[in-house]
């Protein structure tokens, strides 16, 4: 007799005890997904909405990769669109100039090899990947000088491999903008 | 208890974890394929489905914009590190018959003093690109333009081809125990330059980059000062424009004379 209520206290334990486990397991996993979402919709990750092609051998021949439309882009609505290329071993425009507070879209990938595309002072870096644009929304509170070296190893010449980012005042940019169609710093 | 299917919708145990892992799967893949695709306005998606295939990584080509085409002749080679590396015999006699009217200038073996390159041992998808790129009017040169001008597509592999197979002569400038200057070795980092050896042979071969050792240092010093002022834009989206810029006319002379030292 004695047996049988130590059995029925002992499942009520256990069955407690495994209800408080199971709890505990399912808020870990709600919070890690709510982690993911919120730094996804605060942008503090940036992942990739959209997975674009480009062919690497063919950059050069058409599209928007070809060498006259790299560069700053002033777009109709205000914000700026940045064309850049990473290969074996510089990134084309060599010098990249942007206005401060403002949106502003870089698109860039690779002509060779895997590069790494990350610029000093802020939360941009990525990869440059072979066959993929890289599609990135970003904002520079303030004019300065970034410097954007390559930082995935690309070849046996990867360590002269960097581009500068030049964060100028919304106005000047304005200014350089009604002048010519791409804009870079490259003297 | 012990009586009861594990696995059975009668046991509440089983029903509520299944259940509730379901929902947690269900309500991340809205949130993942279909909310934070959404919240971002610069994706500019069609709808529920465009944002679930786009979140799901379903790739598609770039959208051809209509940018800014070029206002100069850009080389139009599409360069691979393969090619023209298949020796072809007939293809080289080809090139033998084809090379004599070219002798005059690049010298019977290839090689001459005349400050104009010498081509023997070079490789032939180096060789087919310049050839090409004069032809199309993306390099520009009195000489040589014309003579490309009258060259087919197969003429210039063949012309390539022959000329990749003649073996290197060095200059009469030769000197092994010359030391490589600084720029050649490891490049000026500080300055986004690359070594050169990293592309041009020494280290390494980047596919369409010449081999430079014997060359006239004439030659390479007006080449990179063309590049240098984009007198000559016939490298693939500037790739060698970003380094001679960077370059001191003192490197440039360094590099010119070291190479024309090299076997
Ligand atoms: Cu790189």
């Amino acid at each position: 007799m004695a047996s049988e209520t130590d059995h029925s206290l002992g499942e009520a334990v256990a069955a407690r005890i495994e209800r408080r486990w199971a709890t505990l397991s399912i808020v870990i996993v709600g919070v890690l997904v709510g982690m993911a979402t919120y730094i996804g919709i605060h942008q503090a990750t940036m992942p990739q909405g959209r997975v674009e092609t480009a062919d690497p051998k063919t950059l050069h021949l058409s599209g928007e990769f070809v060498e006259s439309n790299l560069g700053s882009e002033m777009q109709a609505d205000g914000s700026v669109t940045v064309r850049a290329i990473g290969q074996q071993y510089s990134f084309t425009p060599q010098c990249i100039v942007v206005p401060a507070e403002t949106p502003i879209t870089f698109r860039a990938t690779s002509a060779d090899v895997v590069h790494g595309f990350l610029i000093e002072g802020t939360n941009i870096n990525t990869m440059l990947v072979p066959g993929y644009v890289t599609d990135l929304p970003v904002r520079f509170k303030a004019p300065g000088d970034h410097v954007m070296p390559c930082q995935e190893f690309c070849g046996i010449g990867h360590q002269g491999m960097w581009g500068k980012v030049k964060v100028i005042d919304k106005a000047a940019f304005r200014d350089m903008a009604a002048a010519k169609r791409r804009l870079t710093c490259v003297d | 208890m012990s009586d009861q299917p594990l696995f059975s919708l009668r046991n509440p145990w089983f029903g509520a974890s299944v259940g509730i892992t379901a929902a947690i799967a269900v309500l991340s893949a809205v949130a993942g394929l279909i909310w934070l695709p959404l919240a971002q306005p610069n994706l500019k998606l069609a709808g529920v489905w465009d944002a679930i295939c786009s979140a799901a990584g379903v790739p598609r080509a770039a959208v051809q914009e209509t940018g800014i085409k070029p206002d100069f002749k850009t080389s139009n080679v599409v360069m691979t590190s393969e090619m023209l590396t298949k020796v072809n015999q007939v293809s080289i006699g080809r090139g033998a018959t084809l090379a004599q009217r070219c002798a005059i200038c690049h010298g019977p073996q290839g090689v001459s003093d005349a400050h104009s390159p010498n081509l023997a041992g070079q490789f032939a998808a180096v060789t087919y690109k310049e050839l090409n790129d004069f032809k199309t009017g993306a390099r520009v040169s009195v000489v040589m333009s014309p003579f490309a001008a009258a060259m087919s597509d197969q003429d210039m592999k063949d012309v390539a081809a022959y000329y990749a197979y003649l073996p290197r002569v060095p200059s009469n400038n030769l000197d092994t125990g010359r030391p490589a200057p600084v720029i050649v070795v490891t490049g000026a980092p500080m300055r986004n330059i690359a070594p050169c050896g990293s592309c041009h042979g020494d280290v390494d071969n980047k596919a369409g980059s010449p081999w430079l050792g014997g060359q006239s240092a004439v030659y390479i010093k007006a080449q990179l000062e063309a590049f240098a002022s984009g007198a000559r834009r016939n490298d693939i989206s500037q790739q060698m424009r970003n380094i001679a810029r960077q370059m001191t006319a003192d490197e440039i002379d360094q590099v010119a004379h070291y190479y024309e030292a090299q076997p």
